[in-house]
């Protein structure tokens, strides 16, 4: 799916879902201000994303690998 | 259960590990219990691999599990103690306050304060990467359900942290920090 063709289903899909007095749906959201929003919450996703895998998530896998139990 | 996982799904498993972290914290707020529920997962995607059709999508099968998961005990301690919400939306930091200068303090507490099913659409959507018919299919809703959940969590983060129509516009005193460019 292009961007533009999921801007313009989004689009839709907020006027269907619900005009209620215009502040549910995303018309008038300019798409800079989407975008802007965007990088946000990809950034502080991908913070935590990036982080190392802590220790005793990888240790769980082993020990789960090595007693192949439930 | 399987005997032996073979290398190859385990290490796709590991590789999922921190986009599941990430969703995890971005669901619950709390590192801590964030990785309780990686854990969580991993232990059941581990007993439940065989469930799992190799070369079908492993991220949404685990990222189904965590939001499963998180969910269920949700809706458990609400009935245990009565104002989960209030003290969930208070955990992770106050409403922002210095509105037009956006930055990532204020952006989480403005996304802490947005309804579950709101704030789930937007990180799937948003940050994982996930197309709407998987993030319907994760969330067990129709696309257009997703499509609308992502629209108005778009529309409350922006209101909630004042951002005008065009976001450079916003006003409130504080010039942006030097992240533009």
């Amino acid at each position: 799916m292009t961007v533009d063709a999921r801007k313009s289903a989004d689009r839709q899909a907020g006027l269907r879902a619900g005009n209620k007095g215009g502040l549910e749906s995303d018309e008038g959201m300019s798409p800079a201000l989407q975008s802007h929003i965007g990088r946000h919450i990809r950034a502080m996703f991908d913070e935590v994303a990036e982080e190392p895998v802590p220790d005793h998530l990888l240790q769980l896998l082993k020990d789960l690998d090595q007693s192949g139990e439930k | 259960m399987p005997q032996k996982v073979s290398q190859g799904l385990r290490d796709s498993l590991v590789a999922q590990i921190g986009s599941l972290r990430a969703f995890a914290v971005s669901l619950c707020g709390d590192r801590e219990r964030a990785d309780d529920l990686v854990q969580e997962t991993l232990f059941k995607a581990w007993n439940h691999l065989d469930s799992f059709k190799e070369g079908t999508n492993l991220k949404a099968w685990l990222f189904t599990i965590l939001r499963n998961t998180y969910f269920s005990e949700r809706r458990k301690r609400k009935r245990e103690v009565e104002d989960a919400d209030g003290s969930y939306a208070a955990r992770l930091s106050s409403r922002p306050e210095q509105y037009g200068h956006m930055d990532m303090k204020d952006f989480q507490a403005a996304l802490s304060q947005l309804p579950d099913d709101q704030r789930e659409a937007l990180i799937l959507i948003g940050a994982a990467g996930f197309s709407y018919e998987e993030a319907a299919e994760i969330s067990d809703c129709a696309v257009g359900t997703i499509k609308s959940r992502v629209n108005r969590a778009r529309t409350r983060l922006a209101d909630m942290l004042e951002l005008g129509e065009t976001d450079d516009d916003a006003t409130g005193g504080t010039p942006p920090a030097a992240k533009s460019a």
